[in-house]
């Protein structure tokens, strides 16, 4: 197949994944959302007052939970860092169902592993209320949470955050943008 | 970025958002949705074992309009059931030949759910093979299988080839893994026939078969090659069999001139052309051979 770029696209989302230890046990994903040290993950993986992270290029930084929200499963956090390379989100109200999808992440101790699907559907979930979800065919594991899920430009359009049968949900961007603006 | 893959993706996404101008959402419950097809004016098909009603069956249109639909009929033989709606015009996306799919293409299912509107799978087409019958008693002309592993909510949705067009409606019944494409052609003759008559006739003989082993001294005697026939264990009165004389612990060996080593092989005589039509059988009764004429009955409801 001559279609070349999931690699690049790859790369490029794997230098603003984080690792995330909120403790001695258990693992997740993060997004570096600004430059300056704005790190967007679940709420249940950064589930106490600050958390452990660590960069793509192996630095290590201790992040301090700045907003959380526990029913959209979100939380931000602050790493005393700048020039960072930041997520370039999309406007998660123009996806399309069949559209290209990719996810990086930390899944089983794992780092940067990539998985690719397309959009299955964006809207609720039954049994989920009325929360909209991107809802994309990639296989996503435990560690994943937190990380992004990227169009087909390498442009964020969600959050990784949980598993519903064969799909991943992923928090749409646009929910992470209004959650960093209030 | 890569420009090809930024194309790829919105190739797919305007595929996706063509099919679903054909992809309705079937309903017969307050909660939960499955898939169907405008297959034509006021005409939708979708996944027949997937259908749990005969009644109060509603469909989200594509434009969000939720109408009334009744049941044609159900085929579980190839696992369609086929709906009439009198809102849905004229089926918005051509229909491609099946026959012509290659493995190895790309293929989307394309399909509908009541709250989210359209939604799709991508894979490949994993198997094709010229035909296949099913344990269903069908027979798939071509058998094709994709690596897509079904949303309940997107059973019975629209199979997209590479080309845009619709070629089947997919279905996970009759593959182990992933789900098939029930080929357009199949659709489209089960949908008149449904239309029609509300039903797929099929041929009965009205009898129980059991496969049993033919001992040598027999079939030396017999001369005949087939290690194994079907014995006959039930025969409805009246039936077809009962009017030709057939009697429990008959061993049928033949059926209109072909050898029958397993009862599947009475099977491919009860198409629905052979309806009416006497078939010679040879029998075997207390060590010798006999032959009888069995004349093909119309199988009533469920009957088998």
């Amino acid at each position: 197949m001559a279609i070349a770029g999931f690699g690049e696209i790859a790369e490029h989302l794997r230098r603003l994944t984080v690792l995330i230890r909120p403790g001695r046990r258990g693992s997740g994903s993060g997004v570096i959302w600004s430059g300056d040290g704005t790190i967007v993950t679940n709420a249940h993986v950064a589930h106490d007052s600050n958390a452990h992270v660590q960069l793509w290029d192996g630095r290590e930084f201790v992040g301090t939970v700045t907003a959380r929200d526990p029913r959209r499963d979100l939380v931000s956090l602050r790493i005393n860092a700048s020039d960072l390379p930041a997520a370039t989100p999309a406007d998660s109200a123009q996806l399309r169902p069949g559209e290209l999808a990719i996810a990086i992440g930390n899944p089983m101790g794992f780092l940067g592993a990539l998985t690719t699907g397309v959009i299955h559907a964006i809207g609720p979930v039954r049994g989920l209320g009325s929360q909209i979800w991107v809802q994309a065919s990639v296989r996503l594991a435990p560690g994943n949470s937190g990380g992004p899920l990227a169009d087909a430009g390498g442009r964020v359009i969600g959050i990784n955050t949980m598993v519903a049968g064969r799909l991943a949900l992923a928090i749409p961007s646009n929910v992470v943008r209004h959650f960093l603006a209030v | 970025m890569s420009a090809e893959l930024i194309e790829f993706s919105n190739a797919l996404a305007q595929a996706t958002e063509r099919a679903a101008a054909s992809a309705v959402a079937v309903h017969t419950e307050a909660r939960g949705s499955t898939s169907g097809v405008i297959w034509r004016p006021g005409v939708i098909v979708t996944a027949e074992h997937a259908l749990r009603r005969d009644e109060e069956i509603h469909v989200t249109l594509p434009d969000g309009r939720i109408a009334p639909a009744t049941l044609a009929g159900r085929d579980p033989s190839t696992d369609l059931a086929v709906l009439r709606c009198a809102e849905v015009g004229v089926a918005p996306v051509e229909h491609g030949d099946a026959a012509e799919t290659k493995v190895g293409s790309i293929a989307l299912v394309v399909g509908r759910t009541r709250a989210s509107g359209a939604v799709a799978a991508l894979g490949v087409v994993s198997l094709v093979v010229p035909e296949r019958r099913t344990w269903a008693g069908s027979v798939l002309v071509p058998y094709i299988r994709l690596d897509i592993g079904l949303q309940p909510t997107a059973v019975g949705g629209a199979v997209v080839d590479s080309l845009g067009r619709i070629v089947g409606v997919a279905s996970p019944r009759f593959a182990r893994f992933g789900a098939i494409a029930i080929p357009s052609a199949a659709v489209e003759r089960v949908a008149e026939t449904l239309l029609k008559k509300g039903r797929i006739p099929r041929g009965y003989l009205g009898v129980a078969l059991q496969p049993v082993r033919l001992p040598d001294h027999l079939r030396q005697s017999l001369q005949h090659n087939e290690k194994t026939a079907a014995i006959i264990l039930e025969v409805e009165a009246d039936g077809p069999a009962h009017k030709a004389g057939i009697v429990i612990g008959d061993i049928l060996i033949s059926l209109a001139g072909q050898p029958v080593s397993r009862p599947e092989n009475v099977q491919s005589h009860l198409q629905a052309e052979n309806i009416g039509k006497a078939l010679s059988a040879k029998i075997v009764r207390g060590g010798a051979v006999r032959d009888v004429t069995i004349s093909v009955g119309d199988r009533p409801n469920g009957g088998g």
